[in-house]
């Protein structure tokens, strides 16, 4: 009995990790390695925050010699506006649904991809794979959006070209003006270019697994497929779940760009997303204070998705973020 | 172990590359920061002690150098330090020298910073929106005392358009001395329709008055020539890359049916009422037309989904018979064309109407609209040589050096006559650029005060360099063809003249002054997002939805307010017509 | 090794997939110096697919001629190695004290950290914030914002967590502190998960030019390679609506000799190349399989 006890208490203490000046002597090499970036990270990242206040608040051009303290209160009207706004639940859904297509389709390619590359033999051929495959990425969307449009077009496009060669359709199709496929080409063409980079971190973990299993896994007369099945996948689980739950919290930032230059009055309705919606109706307007009340729901939009998919993953029994 | 020691050695000696590199910078940017001369620190003190002396009027000015800095809205790309002969001129005759900045993209963004964070430069060239902001910002200094003090050539420039330089009836102060040319005369219009010149050709030179005889032709053209050069020929292609859309789309209903070029707005000239030009019945029916080309396979598939750069790259290709946009947007295809020998494939412009009923109305008199322009800011220490800097740029002097360049190298005076070499013209307008970069000329005219096309001065020369022979000069042989053909010596000659066009009591109805606290734009944009999809929508669908698309367009403006903006912006444009009178 | 038949038939599919995407992925790129090589005025017509029509220089020329380049190089390069090694010793650093499961800070810290990937005060405070502090026109503002990402720290503890933890373990009972296990022990087998931090911070560092607009667009000596290009950029299409305005004016019928897209595409490789020439360097750390084994002795 009096053994339970000590172990519950023994457990107890671990689990409160009391601190007592001798965990902190014991500790002081990580805390030498943590605090001094704890306070840089407080400094430049969240003193910034004050100005969240500004949603709070009147904060126009006018505003800006007036000491903090006088500024005009307003509470959540700005807030109110934006929920009140239809248009906002247009590009709400816009960008959830991208969003949503990619982590659905587009998380898993640059995975398998980094799998299928290491799976290469030939050392040299791996290495040229990889290198072009991230070329893309450093292709601005401008000039992306320019190639793509030109491709799907029904002057010569490639496209049409190859679809009415092999008789698959007689008259060109407008695909860029049909507003149901432009949320698949956003995902399709996102793919083209993000995979070879995103694939970089898989390929890295992979690197890291033991070469030491596959030896043995080997010996044991395991084949190709059960290799990948049993020490790739495993290996690199981890790293997945991590990323997983960082794009699941980062779904509502996705930029605007590729819509804006792929989109045209045609899609808009499907191609307009939040962060264009901030821009246009934010600052470009001069009102500060709406767009920040966007920021501000966007940022707890993603702690709120960041949280909850960490909890699953916890539930599940898998690595966590936080 | 040995591992180890060398892993070391291998980690000291990219430490001290890493230490030298940051020693270098360090030194470097250390450097930098004290040799940039000219900070505006050093000249605050020469110039308070000069302040006491101008304080005097007329136009004894100072001329110390002086670095004064400027942030321009809009960049200025043959600008090149200043340090052109021109640029040199200017220094001499008034000790200044200008630092440009300009935004890189965005420049809502850098004018946000640069009023949060109060940093301003001596002078600013804002346009209407960034003007109103500043002055919201209370960042602008009033220039009327500074005009009155320091200014003489300035009100000799403006004359009785000082008066429309003010802000609002609230706040009557000159903010920003305007940047559009004073008594422009128009020599060619800028708005039309486009046709190519080997299409009338083709068909012997019709008649081309209504949008009808213009669908006749491209219909009639595109069957004889179903491909020209081996490609598919397009009639009519449409551009809707971003704001373009405005220009290409959204315009030219106005124009084909007698509407001026006022933004999205549309002005009653008797009863000064305004409203949101969409929601007129007129320009309804012209995209019933554009519904009814594109049924017919006369308008370009590609118009709305193509970039600005696909669109000029069709053009130059030569098989665009027609388009419908502004003169300068697809300036550079005309170019290509021209230097591909193709220049009968360049356009002609014409000023269709929908119906007989209306005129085009391209060269409306404006009078003056103040709007965008040169402000000097309140925390600027040099606000007096700033004015008189302006000041100086008003004077004949400056305007003449500003356009002509400098006296027996640029141009000759023969016979009290301002003449430009054949040479030096050749020069001047077959690499207009790099001329430009070089000899300082037209670089320092726009946003800077100045007087416009064709008007003389007192010894009968003209300011700018353009005449009437010029332009006749510079045009092609398709286009003397087409001009003789239909009996005019200039495109201009087309067109209803200024005098035909009831006058603008308003100025451009964009440039008039909208308060900060107004709802006017965002209502704008929301409109401009509706009518943008809709009009594509409604130009798309089969002819029968048509109504339809547009009823629910004009319906979906009703309820994001659009009676209301019309309201006010009724209300505004009554203002600033009082204002002025 | 025998490799069976269904073996034989992947590695074909294999190869026959990663032909499909090199030729998808190198074709804009081949593209786009087709284009730069090409004379601008032609390339206006469009049309050019693979290679130049009209092959110059011209392009390039432009780009050299106005842009701070010897400058703007020296600080780009600078910026990059020195904000690439900080950024990456710093981040290192706070993630192995995040993969220690047994350090009392490790939740709120990893918290802390993570939400910043989210949050952010606006430009405008953060543009405040960099002027109090004294770093606005200065170098170090390149560096000093931008030393944590949270996003690195986490690959970085990720990688960190995998290393089986006896290794620390033994490490301690020899009787090494925290810090040397760290340096000598964690960071050498973090070979992969470094080289990819590493690439990422300095593909960041390279490509930045926002910062430079907001911080020190004024300081001719603190430019840096991406941001003279945005300025050429900018200049080139400013120079193109002159044109229209110079055209509307019906004044001199400007002759633009090089046009955006041309020296858009130009930009593009003469920013990305490189980045390009480097990469092999940085690959072969995870590109091949790697002994975790042989350490433990």
């Amino acid at each position: 009995m009096e053994r339970v006890v000590e172990i519950k208490k023994q457990g107890l203490l671990e689990k409160k990790k009391k601190m007592s000046w001798r965990k902190i002597k014991d500790q002081r090499y990580l805390m030498l390695l943590s605090l001094p970036f704890a306070v840089w990270i407080v400094i430049f990242k969240y003193i910034p925050l004050w100005g969240w206040t500004m949603a709070f608040q009147d904060y126009t051009y006018a505003s800006v010699d007036k000491p903090f303290w006088s500024q005009k209160w307003v509470g959540i009207k700005h807030f109110t506006a934006l929920f009140n706004d239809n248009r906002f639940y247009l590009v709400l859904r816009n960008t959830l649904a991208m969003s949503f297509l990619k982590i659905a389709f587009g998380f898993i390619i640059p995975i398998i991809f980094a799998i299928l590359l290491n799976e290469l033999r030939v050392k040299k051929f791996k290495k040229a794979v990889q290198t072009i495959s991230y070329l893309p990425h450093f292709v601005s969307w401008v000039i992306a959006a320019g190639i793509i449009i030109k491709m799907l077009s029904v002057d010569d496009g490639l496209i049409n070209n190859i679809l009415m060669f092999f008789n698959i359709t007689k008259e060109p199709i407008q695909f860029m003006m049909k507003p149901k496929l432009f949320w698949w080409i956003v995902l399709a063409s996102g793919i083209w270019k993000d995979t070879g980079w995103d694939s970089i971190i898989y390929l890295a973990a992979i690197t890291g697994i033991d070469q030491e299993l596959y030896e043995a896994a080997k010996v044991d007369g395991a084949g190709r497929f059960k290799q990948i099945w049993h020490i790739t996948l495993p290996g690199i689980r981890p790293t997945v779940i991590v990323l997983l739950i960082l794009t699941i919290g980062g779904m509502i930032n996705i930029g605007f760009e590729q819509q804006f230059l792929l989109g045209n009055p045609a899609v808009e309705k499907y191609s307009e997303v939040l962060d264009l919606y901030a821009l246009t109706y934010g600052i470009n307007l001069g009102r500060i204070s709406y767009g920040t009340a966007i920021g501000i729901f966007k940022s707890l939009v993603s702690i709120t998705l960041l949280l909850s998919a960490n909890a699953i993953a916890k539930r599940f029994g898998e690595n966590q973020v936080i | 172990m040995k591992r180890g020691g060398q892993e070391m050695s291998k980690t000291k000696s990219l430490l001290s590359l890493v230490l030298c590199l940051v020693l270098c910078v360090s030194v470097i940017t250390g450097c930098g920061a004290g040799k940039n001369k000219q900070t505006s620190k050093d000249d605050n003190t020469k110039s308070n002690v000069e302040k006491k002396e101008d304080d005097k009027k007329g136009t004894d000015i100072d001329t110390s150098p002086i670095t004064l800095t400027m942030f321009s809205v809009d960049v200025n790309p043959v600008e090149t330090g200043f340090q052109s002969p021109v640029a040199k001129k200017i220094t001499e005759a008034t000790g200044v020298t200008i630092e440009f900045e300009y935004p890189v993209g965005d420049v809502a963004q850098k004018m946000g910073i640069m009023i949060a964070s109060k940093e301003y430069p001596d002078m600013i060239f804002a346009k209407t929106q960034e003007l109103t902001q500043l002055v919201q910002a209370d960042a602008i200094v009033d220039l009327t005392s500074l005009i009155e003090q320091h200014g003489p050539n300035v009100e000799n420039l403006y004359g009785e358009y000082l008066n429309r330089l003010r802000f609002s009836q609230e706040d009557p102060s000159i903010y920003a001395l305007g940047a559009s040319p004073v008594d422009e005369e128009t020599w060619a219009p800028v708005n039309g329709f486009q046709l190519q010149h080997a299409v009338v050709k083709d068909l012997g030179f019709p008649k081309l008055e209504t949008l009808e005889d213009y669908e006749n032709a491209i219909r009639e053209y595109m069957k004889k020539y179903p491909t020209i050069d081996g490609q598919p020929t397009i009639g009519l292609s449409l551009l809707a890359d971003d704001w373009r859309w405005l220009i290409s789309v959204g315009n030219p209903a106005g124009f084909a049916t007698g509407a001026p070029d006022d933004g999205n707005w549309f002005i009653n000239p008797k009863t000064y009422e305004a409203k949101y030009r969409f929601t007129r019945e007129e320009e309804k029916e012209y995209y019933r037309w554009l519904n009814h080309m594109y049924n017919e396979g006369l308008i370009d598939p590609d118009s709305f989904v193509q970039t600005w750069d696909q669109y000029i790259a069709k053009i130059s290709t030569g098989r665009v018979l027609a388009i419908a946009d502004a003169n300068w947007e697809f300036g550079s295809a005309e170019d290509a064309l021209r230097a591909d020998g193709k220049a009968e494939r360049t356009y002609g412009m014409y000023p269709l109407q929908l119906t007989k009923d209306s005129k085009h109305q391209d060269f409306r008199d404006v009078g003056y609209s103040g709007g965008n322009g040169i402000c000097i800011t309140k925390d600027s220490p040099n606000q007096v040589r700033a004015m008189q800097f302006l000041d100086w740029m008003c004077t004949d002097e400056a305007q003449i050096l500003n356009n002509w360049g400098i006296e027996g190298i640029h141009y000759t005076v023969e016979d009290g006559k301002r003449v430009v070499s054949d040479e030096e013209y050749k020069k001047r307008t077959t690499d207009g650029t790099n001329y430009k970069k070089e000899t300082g000329i037209e670089v320092y005219t726009h946003p800077f005060p100045r007087w416009g096309r064709g008007k003389l001065d007192s010894t009968g020369n003209p300011y700018v360099v353009d005449s009437v022979d010029l332009i006749k000069q510079r045009y092609t042989e398709p286009e003397k063809e087409v001009l003789k053909a239909y009996g005019v010596e200039m495109w201009k000659d087309l067109y209803p003249s200024r005098d035909e066009i009831p006058k603008s009591d308003w100025g451009a109805a964009f440039l008039v002054n909208i308060p900060a606290e107004s709802e006017i734009p965002v209502i704008l944009e929301r409109c401009d997002s509706i009518m943008r999809q809709s009009i594509v929508q409604s130009i798309i669908a089969k002819p029968g939805e048509f109504d339809d698309v547009w009823q629910k367009a004009m319906d979906e403006l009703k309820s994001s307010g659009v009676e209301e903006m019309n309201k006010d912006f009724t209300n505004l444009v009554n203002k600033q017509i009082e204002f002025w009178k | 090794m025998k490799r069976s038949f269904l073996e034989k038939l992947f590695d074909s599919i294999l190869y026959i997939i990663m032909i499909f995407v090199i030729a998808i992925t190198i074709y804009p790129f081949i593209n786009i110096l087709a284009i730069s090589f090409n004379e601008s005025l032609d390339s206006i017509k469009g049309g050019i697919y693979l290679w130049p029509r009209k092959f110059t220089f011209e392009n390039y020329t432009e780009i050299f001629k106005y842009a701070n380049i010897g400058q703007a190089l020296f600080i780009s390069i600078s910026r990059t190695v020195i904000g690439t090694l900080s950024g990456l010793i710093c981040s290192c650093m706070i993630a192995y004290t995040l993969s220690r499961k047994d350090y009392f800070l490790r939740r709120p810290i990893g918290a802390l950290l993570v939400i910043t990937m989210y949050v952010s005060g606006g430009m405008i405070p953060e543009y405040m914030l960099i002027r109090q502090l004294n770093l606005v026109g200065k170098f170090w503002v390149y560096i000093l914002p931008g030393l944590v990402w949270a996003f690195n720290v986490i690959v970085l503890r990720s990688f960190m967590e995998s290393l089986p933890y006896e290794i620390q373990e033994s490490a301690k009972i020899d009787g090494a502190n925290d810090l040397q296990i760290f340096f000598k022990i964690v960071m050498p087998l973090c070979k992969p998960a470094i080289a990819v931090v590493a690439l990422f911070i300095a593909v960041g560092q390279w490509n930045s030019w926002f910062d430079t607009y907001l911080y020190a667009s004024n300081k001719a000596n603190l430019t840096t390679l991406q941001f003279e290009m945005m300025k050429i950029l900018s200049n080139l299409s400013a120079s193109q609506n002159m044109a229209q305005r110079a055209a509307m004016a019906g004044m001199v019928a400007e002759r633009n000799r090089i046009s955006p897209e041309s020296v858009r595409m130009a930009i593009t490789v003469v920013a990305t190349a490189p980045i390009i020439m480097i990469y092999p360097f940085i690959q072969k750390y995870f590109v091949s399989g790697m002994t975790i084994g042989a350490v433990k002795s």
